[in-house]
């Protein structure tokens, strides 16, 4: 201690000092103003922030999204006939008002909404006359039994069994594409965004509540992004009171820590003063809060005690020799203010590296981070001290600090064996053995949703229950990937095109995991029979032009208006990335193979294309990311110590805690996907402050010439506690997350508390073992 | 409440070009043929595998676990064997009964609509380009006799005579035939009366009378000569006949089309008598009635759309309908040993009872 008071008064530290009274009305000022702003703060989140915007399978749905009639972003609806089937008048009376109700909710794509009701689903057969057909609910329907026969026989005339109709006839659904942003109601030429939040509660009160209650014969079930959004959102909310607990929790630690009242309060208060800057910040800047982001002011929350607690130590020790409070705000300033500043500054370069990620909400999560953690420095390595200044410390916990300082702690001396020559090499062969096991287990990782349905929730959540009835009741899975057809302008309806575009149809349906595919062809070919009288010996592709003409002439919404694009429709078993992977790379063999002047087969679109754009970006990512965040550590290590070793043994507890990481995640289940793999950085780039607090310490015990184990006994002594109590904090910030109604912040909360405990762990155990062997105090005596 | 949107008659016809095709192919390839005889038949032969050079390589078909449960639109015996055929050149055989399936290397990916063989190792199937595939070893390697692209137009049906003789049918009018195996073939449509082309959907030996002919627009053919002479037959219906089949005593015709027609002849075709189809609460039934057999047993069974199937014990007399739940379309049928029906259409093949019916889960 007595050397670092020795260390003259900083400029910054007079600039704060002397303006002791600004820095407090500054730091007013502003929290009233961000205060303000962060009240604003609204959940929100878009389609396109969720998925890899500069991926080449993204770029050319974008780019021919105006064609693709909105295959991304829909709504189904499945509106299921709990008694009896839905050949019943009560039934098709609810559905009739369902169908009204969804056409007039805002968002909605009213002309490319579908269901029994839509004029545009049609059902055709073969007379004497030639080609017959008419809306499936026609205008004579009166709801008597025999319209409802009539109605039964159109259905099974309409080739909507599996797609509208339930294969068991007990449920049938309302198709809704829905429109990112749409005209303002009342000013036709402005646009408004979609508010997933709002359309998601509108699809709850207004057709779930309402036609359940109206008819209790009906059950509603909601599939769709924008309903598994809305329900993320409504999730965060929840998250909301995990928040309050994580508060509560740590308000009682921290008194158990300080024995001081008046500095709980203080670095409670700082905290979420910082809490509030950034979500201020955040609005200020224009973001919200999207379920994945949802985690930063967690985050802050706990960087900001972790160092709030080191500073309400580093005050109670020097008031062991002041009985000033300014004067003992001072010392800990300047004894603490570089090694905070290093260690937030590592967590800010840490979350920096997923700004490499081409994911929105990835991206966003890393500025929310990083707008954090630069708040910390500002409330708890400046305003904390200066408010410390003014109210002091208790007696009790000075008296506390001063005779933690002088007696001897048994349970120190005994975790200061780490660092004894008989144990390191004890530990470090322990340490091997857990690298090679996470390496091993690790393998078993998985790029990618592993479940089927929506993994962001909870498989008995309710959105997950309805897309699993839809998907046992109807034959097209919801997990659709689109290859687009591109030629020239008028060249879709070409034989040539439509032959290459039937044989990836059937290439890709005898590939493992796809169910079935849908484009053009599949009309063109029942067109063809049908001007055949239905035979079936014509339901193939013609060579004459103008029967092909003819033939998509039925075909609306499956190529676009100058016949220059059409999709294929594949859809798959499942969105797992093994699935995807296989799906995705035959139909890149095939486009290898039949791409030519005029005709190419442009991966993708539909939510598989999606999905596995974002899985490749996230395996191209994930070494990048891990490469990134550990080199930037790496050299905010080198730059504090200027010492290799130093940084090696700064850094390997932590490699071994990423790899131990993975093999959890194998483990548990849970794949790498735009909700876990920040999880790696966030670890590496917190879990290295304590590597930087402990060793920061130890080394200015061993210039003043200790063996290493006296001088980690010394180090344990003085920081230890503070070490430990921060890992603990971090971890009780997260692992409330574990209770979330959404399963991928439960997931979340759990890698994120085992990191950071263990990052903990690893620094007190194996970083002295690794000194022991890396580490020559001779040579640190000599600089000194 | 329905609303024709294309109808098929003669004015509508013309505009989607079909006439056009009907007289190109009368004037060029029918004229040509008719005219220079032999030499052009030379030229024809020549020029199937020159087309397929130009092509590059020949694009056999691609072998597939689903080609069993794909769309397939014959099935027939070969001795003991059953051969099916249908879309993407799939062509599929079994050796028990139908219960497995091998698939056949076939030059071709087209839509193949009909197939027949004359014992168990010689056979031919046709289908869309107007392709003539032979097969010599009972169907397990096939070859590309004759291919038309130009014609724009599917050949239907195929009725061999022996190992050198038979008669292929097509749309447009076309009717073709060989007498050296399949080697040549000669046009022959200008034998019939079908000035306007309409499709001849159909062929078959009428048990002790001759060959018969069934199309489009209640088209009705016959030959007693083997395909030397045609004459028009009186027929009982201006719909389209999608198929015909012979009865085991001499002289019985069944002559079946749309929407659930189906007529007797006794006489090979001089008389006829409709013969009523309903299930049993005495509704008609409409579908369309696509081809049938002449079982090994006797019976005779139709097949068709809606998953109809017919099964008669009396030559024809009268008919059992069995409505398939699955409503998928049928468009071939033949039996097993046991009289167990295996039917192809949409979704492949099944077998199913004596009836129609599926068949009871094994034990």
């Amino acid at each position: 201690m007595t050397k670092h008071q020795q260390k003259p008064a900083s400029f910054l530290e007079r600039l704060i000092f002397n303006n002791r009274p600004a820095v407090v009305v500054l730091c007013l000022l502003i929290s009233a103003f961000l205060f303000y702003q962060a009240a604003q703060v609204r959940p929100q989140t878009s389609f396109e922030k969720m998925i890899p915007l500069g991926h080449p399978y993204i770029q050319k749905m974008l780019e021919h999204q105006n064609d693709l009639a909105n295959l991304g972003n829909t709504v189904r609806i499945s509106v299921e006939a709990v008694e009896g089937d839905i050949f019943s008048k009560e039934y098709m009376e609810t559905l009739r008002q369902i169908h009204d109700e969804v056409f007039y909710i805002h968002g909605v794509d009213r002309s490319n909404m579908k269901s029994l009701w839509s004029p545009s689903v049609r059902w055709t057969e073969v007379t004497e006359e030639g080609f017959a057909g008419g809306e499936v609910i026609p205008q004579t329907y009166d709801g008597s039994p025999e319209s409802l026969e009539d109605l039964r026989d159109n259905i099974l005339k309409s080739g909507q069994i599996g797609r509208l109709v339930a294969n068991n006839f007990k449920s049938s659904i309302i198709d809704v594409p829905l429109l990112e942003s749409y005209p303002d109601p009342e000013d036709q030429s402005r646009q408004i965004k979609l508010d997933y939040q709002k359309f998601s509660h509108e699809l709850e009160e207004k057709i779930r509540e309402k036609y359940q209650a109206q008819n209790p014969n009906v059950k509603v079930h909601i599939i769709g992004f924008a309903k598994k959004v809305g329900d993320l959102i409504d999730g965060l909310v929840g998250v909301a009171l995990f928040f309050i607990v994580a508060i509560g929790i740590t308000f009682v630690l921290l008194l158990w820590f300080t024995r001081c009242l008046k500095s709980t309060i203080a670095v409670l208060i700082t905290t979420l003063i910082a809490v509030t800057w950034q979500l201020g910040l955040l609005h200020t800047l224009g973001f919200g809060l999207d379920p994945y982001s949802m985690l930063v002011p967690f985050l802050v929350f706990a960087i900001g005690i972790s160092h709030g607690v080191q500073k309400i130590n580093g005050i109670a020790m020097a008031s062991g020799y002041t009985e000033d409070p300014v004067t003992a705000a001072r010392m800990a300033f300047r004894q603490l203010f570089i090694p905070g500043m290093v260690a937030l500054l590592s967590d800010a370069v840490g979350f920096v590296t997923l700004l490499l990620i081409d994911i929105g909400v990835i991206r966003e999560l890393a500025i929310g981070a990083s707008l954090g953690v630069a708040v910390i420095i500002l409330t708890n390595l400046i305003l904390l001290p200066v408010a410390i200044s003014y109210m002091g410390i208790s007696q009790r916990a000075i008296k506390q600090a001063r005779e933690e300082a002088s007696r001897d702690h048994p349970f120190w001396r005994a975790l200061s064996n780490f660092a004894s020559p008989k144990v390191a090499p004890i530990s470090i062969t322990i340490a091997v053995v857990a690298l090679a096991g996470g390496l091993w287990y690790g393998q078993n990782l998985k790029i990618g949703d592993l479940d089927q349905g929506a993994p962001e929730l909870h498989p008995d959540s309710r959105y997950n229950l309805d897309n699993d009835f839809v998907i046992r009741n109807y034959s097209t899975s919801s997990d659709v990937l689109v290859v687009m057809v591109k030629t020239a302008p008028e060249g879709c309806s070409h034989y040539d095109t439509l032959a290459a575009m039937d044989e990836l149809m059937w290439k890709m349906q005898n590939t493992e995991g796809v169910q079935s595919a849908v484009s053009m062809v599949s009309v063109a070919r029942q067109g063809i029979k049908g001007m055949n009288e239905g035979s079936l010996k014509w339901e193939t592709l013609s060579r004459n032009q103008h029967v092909l003409n003819n033939s998509i002439a039925r075909a609306e919404g499956m190529y676009n208006s100058d016949c220059s694009l059409a999709p294929v429709l594949v859809f798959l078993n499942d969105h797992k990335a093994e699935t995807l992977e296989h799906v995705v790379a035959a139909a890149k063999d095939f486009a290898e193979e039949n791409n030519r002047e005029g005709l190419e087969f442009v991966l993708a679109a539909g939510n598989a294309g999606i999905e596995a754009a974002t899985n490749e970006v996230i395996a191209a990512s994930e070494t990048t990311m891990l490469i990134a965040v550990y080199l930037a550590v790496s050299i905010m290590c080198l730059l504090t110590f200027r010492s290799l070793a130093a940084t090696l043994c700064v850094i390997l507890p932590l490699v071994l805690t990423s790899i131990l990481g993975n093999a959890l995640m194998a483990f548990m289940g849970v794949g790498v996907k735009v909700a876990t793999l920040p999880v790696i950085a966030l670890g590496v780039g917190i879990g290295v402050d304590y590597g930087i607090y402990i060793y920061s310490r130890l080394e200015s015990f061993l210039r003043q010439g200790m063996t290493l184990q006296e001088a980690y006994y010394q180090t344990l002594k003085s920081t230890g506690k503070a070490v430990i109590f921060t890992g603990v904090c971090l971890a009780i910030g997260v692992v409330t997350w574990v209770f979330s109604a959404i399963k991928f912040q439960a997931d979340m909360g759990m890698m994120l508390t085992f990191m950071f405990l263990w990052n903990m762990v690893g620094a007190i155990w194996l970083l002295p073992a690794l000194a022991r062997f890396l580490i020559k105090p001779e040579k640190l005596r000599q600089k000194a | 409440m329905s609303e024709p949107v294309l109808r098929r008659t003669l004015s509508g016809r013309a505009k989607v070009a079909n006439q056009a095709r009907a007289s190109r192919f009368h004037s060029s390839v029918a004229g040509m043929l008719s005219l220079c005889g032999t030499f052009s038949l030379l030229l024809l032969a020549a020029s199937a595998p020159a087309q397929a050079a130009a092509d590059g390589q020949i694009r056999y078909s691609i072998e597939s676990a689903k080609a069993a449960s794909n769309l397939l639109l014959d099935i027939t015996q070969a001795g003991e064997r059953i051969v099916a055929a249908g879309d993407r050149g799939h062509i599929l055989f079994s050796d028990d009964e139908g219960n497995s399936w091998s698939q056949a290397k076939v030059p071709t990916r087209q839509l193949l609509t009909a197939i027949d063989f004359i014992d168990d190792k010689h056979g031919w199937a046709v289908g869309h380009d107007a392709l003539v595939l032979n097969t010599i070893d009972g169907g397990e390697s096939w070859a590309v006799q004759y291919e038309e692209r130009e014609r724009e137009a599917p050949l239907l049906d195929v009725w061999f005579e022996d190992s050198q003789h038979g008669i292929a049918v097509g749309a447009y009018g076309a009717l073709i035939e060989t007498i050296d195996g399949g080697q040549s073939w000669d046009d022959i449509s200008d034998r019939l009366d079908n000035e306007d082309g309409f499709h001849l959907n159909a062929i078959t030996y009428i048990e002790g009378s001759g060959l018969f002919v069934v199309g489009e627009m209640g088209g009705m053919f016959r030959s007693a000569d083997m395909g030397e002479t045609w004459e028009r037959v009186e027929s009982p219906y201006q719909g389209s006949f999608f198929g015909v089949v012979s009865g085991s005593e001499p002289g019985v015709v069944i002559a079946f089309g749309l929407r659930g027609h189906l007529f007797r002849s006794a006489d090979f075709g001089d008389s006829w008598q409709a013969i009523e189809l309903s299930n049993g609460n005495g509704q008609a039934l409409e579908s369309g009635l696509a081809d049938g057999s002449l079982l090994r047993d006797g019976r005779i069974a139709v097949v068709g759309h809606g998953g109809a199937v017919l099964t008669s014990d009396d030559q024809g007399r009268s008919f059992k309908l069995v409505n398939r739940p699955d409503r998928r379309s049928l468009s071939g049928v033949t039996s097993d040993s046991q009289g167990n029906l295996i039917l192809v259409g949409q979704g492949g093949v099944r077998i199913a009872s004596p009836s129609g019916a599926d068949l009871a889960p094994k034990q």
